[in-house]
This record gives structure tokens, sequence and C-alpha cells, in this order.
């Protein structure tokens, strides 16, 4: 469980990003942060993770302040991808940047061996390619790659889709989806709204350093005051789901103005026929 | 305003050529949206656009690239970036100074920018980009969308005739990415500005290119309207490209027979196009 409780956090005197932000992150949620430049989602991941520690306030890992715990102790708990993959790539093979977290921890032996052979078929990497040769998506695979072998029961990726192309994106979120499945907490900043809309199930929003909204993905999207007061965009789908009743009130009370998915709206328009 | 004639290119450590055979004319004042999958040679063709290739990244270089009346491999990359204004797809690779301001500046001074419009040009182009009041921050404080538009305001300042961008909404937040097409689009329409965008943002390409170009390893598949190439959206998905999901929504009720009127390419033509086939 993360538990921020009234957080206040600067990187100077003069600037405050973080202005008492508080919520709580059980055990296998899949949540995802949404809200303008510098609304304090980057920084929000970074103190989740220990890279930062409150000016004020408590981040809370399990019950426990980040600032009782040591580095390797918040790493073990909480993976974090970074936005840059190539801030978080620092060896010179496939193989060596999968084991540098388990160098970093001390562990070594078959175990640890068996789980990086395991991530290099499961992602179908070259072993001993260089990873600055690696074109940006695989890069960030590859960054991805590294915290799942170490298995963290909570995974932070900041903006893990930015600079890839469709087919890289639905890769990495097909395997951010398989880790939720299992059971791994996932706390995603996304600026695609798509991509939020078709895999976090709670959406906390922030604007100028604070939570502004935060509840179920689709309830948060269609909330006309939150998308004004964070300028947000919904996804298209749920666009035109909201401009529907607008342009024609007669469908207020139409499936069509509830469809949030392209399966939902294309439902909803063969009912509305059919009627 | 762009003849690209024929391109063939071929990074001196590369094995293949990154784009092959191209051949594409973009008008004076066009606003051109180029995507396709990561790889495909997309940043590549933009270097031919503007100079980088063959000045800055040698290789073998077949065809001709003319913007303007200067071809690119005649001219020197000081003369062709008088004409033609960047946006490297890695900011940091492109921020040379500490403070905003100082960014901005950086470029009018060095295209001997008289100092009494200085002042007015950084001011109009931090204004345009809405961080005026980012004016005197440190950069590396600033978060990766921020960066980005103090990037795109350094080389509005300059007022090029062509710009090219490649992904300059990478780390944007929605509104703020809008926000930077529709100042293009308005500051292209002002300046008579030939406008070249690489991005993964399909939706945005759709609403706001004249012409969308399609790349699919070193070739052009499409190079169309926007409306005309998203008739194709299975290839399109073939090649990792994405419809908007407005697009998508109408196309699959066309495939059922419940539509069929022209593709749709943002949200207003759905939802027009909707408010049809339920009457």
């Amino acid at each position: 469980m993360i538990e921020f409780r009234d957080v206040k956090a600067s990187y100077d005197k003069d600037i405050q990003v973080l202005d008492g932000v508080s919520f709580t992150i059980q055990d296998g949620e899949f949540v995802a942060f949404v809200g303008t430049n510098g609304a304090g989602k980057s920084t929000t991941m970074r103190l989740m993770n220990g890279l930062l520690k409150p000016d004020a306030g408590q981040v809370l890992l399990d019950g426990v302040p980040t600032t009782e715990l040591k580095t390797s102790q918040v790493a073990k708990r909480v993976g974090f991808l970074f936005q840059n993959p190539d801030s978080q790539i620092c060896s010179g093979t496939v193989r060596e940047e999968l084991m540098f977290g388990f160098k970093a921890l001390g562990e070594s032996g078959p175990e640890v061996e068996a789980r990086v052979d395991g991530v290099i078929r499961e992602f179908g990497f070259n072993p001993d390619d260089d990873p600055f040769l690696l074109n940006r998506g695989t890069r960030q695979l590859l960054a991805l790659a590294s915290i799942v072998v170490l298995a963290p029961p909570v995974i932070i990726l900041d903006e893990p889709t930015t600079g890839l192309d469709y087919k890289e994106c639905k890769k990495v979120m097909d395997i951010i989806s398989r880790l939720h499945e299992a059971g791994t907490t996932i706390v995603m900043v996304c600026h695609d709204m798509e991509v939020v809309a078709d895999f976090a199930k709670r959406v906390i929003v922030m604007t100028a350093g604070r939570v502004v909204d935060d509840g179920p993905t689709f309830e948060v999207l269609r909330n006309p005051q939150t998308l004004t007061r964070a300028s947000l965009i919904p996804p298209q789908v749920v666009d035109i789901s909201i401009a529907l009743p607008l342009m024609d009130e007669r469908l207020a009370a139409s499936p069509v103005a509830f469809a949030n998915t392209l399966d939902e709206m294309q439902a909803a328009v063969v009912e509305e026929v059919g009627e | 305003m762009i003849q690209i004639q024929d391109l063939t290119f071929r990074y001196r450590e590369g094995e293949e050529p990154v784009v092959e055979d191209i051949t594409l004319d973009i008008p004076d004042g066009a606003f051109v949206g180029i995507t396709g999958a990561a790889g495909s040679g997309k940043s590549t063709l933009t270097y031919a656009m503007n100079g980088i290739i063959p000045h800055c990244y040698p290789g073998d270089f077949y065809g001709s690239v003319t913007v303007g009346s200067l071809d690119t491999c005649e001219t020197s990359l000081t003369d062709i970036s008088q004409l033609v204004g960047s946006v490297c797809q890695d900011i940091d690779s492109q921020i040379v100074t500490s403070i905003v301001e100082d960014e901005v500046l950086y470029g009018l001074e060095n295209f001997g920018v008289p100092h009494d419009q200085i002042e007015a040009r950084v001011t109009e182009a931090l204004d345009a980009m809405g961080i005026l009041d980012l004016k005197d921050r440190v950069i590396s404080s600033l978060s990766g969308g921020q960066k980005q538009k103090v990037a795109i305001a350094s080389v509005l300042a300059l007022r090029p005739k062509v710009l090219v961008l490649d992904e300059p909404t990478a780390e944007l937040d929605p509104a703020s990415s809008r926000a930077v097409f529709e100042l293009l689009a308005h500051y292209a329409e002002e300046h008579g500005t030939t406008v070249v965008v690489v991005e993964q943002k399909i939706a945005l390409l759709s609403e706001f290119a004249d012409m969308l170009v399609i790349v699919d390893q070193g070739r052009i598949k499409f190079a169309d309207e926007p409306r005309r190439v998203l008739a194709h959206s299975e290839e399109l998905l073939a090649l990792g490209v994405n419809c908007p999901r407005s697009t998508t929504l109408m196309n699959r009720l066309a495939n059922v027979g419940l539509y069929a009127g022209p593709v749709c390419c943002d949200v207003q033509e759905a939802s027009n196009a909707l408010l049809e086939v339920i009457a």
C-alpha cells in the first residue's frame, strides 16, 4: 500500500511543486495520474519510490515512511520506469542491463540467471545487443524488462508510451497489463488518454501540485468540472459520447450518451438505430 | 516549397538505405504531417529537408532536395537554416543555454537580428507558446513538456519560411499538444509558413494537416489528404499506424452498413455523422 499524507515538495524554495497531496493506493490497483505539464505528476512518482523526500507530510510504503527506508529497501518494493529510457540504461549489453539491478542489490546465482534468461525470452531480446544501438521503442522495452526481472510488487511508469509507435505502445502496454493481472500494482503517469481509458482502473487528476479528482477511470474522464479544471481532453469515444446529447438533447438517455469504448459505442448505435 | 526527387540515402555506417526512392512535392504554405512506425525513416526524411543530411551525417545521397530555390546539397547549412527552422526529437540536444530567455535570444543574436527588435521577438515567441511566465526560469528545472515549448519558441522567434518539427509534442499533455498544433496552424496561415511535422499522434495530424505522409521501411506508402489516407485503416494498422478512434468508429459502422458517408477525421465530424446515422 502506498499512502501520501498532505505531502508538500519543492525543488527550490521559490517553486512549490506539490502543495498538500493526499491519496492511498491499495495493493493490486492500476492507477493513472493525469494532468497538465508541470502539475506535479512526475514529482509524485519520484516521491513514491524514494528518489525525493517530502518537505512536509508523509509518504508511506506499507505503513513505513520513505524517510525511514534505505534506497535498496524501497527499490526492492517499487520499480521505476523513467520517461526517457536513456536515463535508466547504463550497461554494455542487454544481458548486463538485466543483471544490473541484481548486482546493485547484491544478489546472484542460478535463480537470478534463470530469471534473466526468462525475461530475455519473454521480451524477445538478443542478450548480446548493445542497448544504445537499439531503437527508442526497444530501449523502452529493455528499461521495462530491467524492472520486470526484479519482480517488484509495485511498478511506477512515467510516460511509458511517449515516443513509441502504435505497435511498440501496444507491446509495452500488453506486458504491463499482464503484470497487473498477475497482481503487480501499477502506477502510471500518462498523457495518452486512449491508453489511460484502455488500461487504468482508477484515475488521479493533478493540477498545480494538488489532486483535483480521484476515482474510477470513466467517472473521472466524464466529469465536466474535472475536464475543464485540469485542461483534459477525454478519449475520443467519450468525447463523442459527451457531445451527442449536447447536440441533440433527445439523446440524453440514449446508450450512446454513456458509451466509453469503441465496442460500447458501436453496440449503442446499433441499439439506437434498431429502436 | 520543398521538392524531393528520387531521394535515396544510406548512412555511412549503415548497410541499407534508410530512405529509398522518395519523391514528394510540398506546396508553399502546406501543413504536412509525417507518420509511420519507429525506424521507418521519418526523421531521416526531415533531415533531408533541413540539410542535416548530407551536411552533418555523411553517407550516400542520391536524388535531389530543393527548399525554396536552394538545392540542399549545394547550399551551406547556415544558409539553409535561414530558411528552415527545426525542432529536434531530442530537445536536450537542441537547448544550448541555461535560462529560458537566453535560449530564445541565442538564435536571434546569431542570425544578426537588430537589437532593438530582439526583446519584442522574444516576448512574442514566448507568449505564442504560453510560457511568458517561464522567461527567467532555469531550463534544467523545467518539465520535459515545458522544455519542448521553449525549443519551439526559440525557432518561432526566428520566423523561418519552413518549419520542420520532429515529434514536437511528444512530452506535452493533450491540451498543450493541441495548443501547439493550433498555434502552428495559425502561425503558418498568418505568415505563409510551410510546416512539416513528424508525429505519432495521428488524431492531431488528421485534424490539422493538409497532407498526411505515411512512411514505411524508408518508402512513402501514402501521401494525400488525411481523409483519403485514413480510408485505408486496415493497411495503416499493418504498417503500425493506428487511425484516430473517431475514424475507426465510423469505419466500423460503415463495415456493418450503418454509415455510408465520407471518412471522418475527428470527433466533430464523427459526432455530426453519428447524429445523422441515429436520426
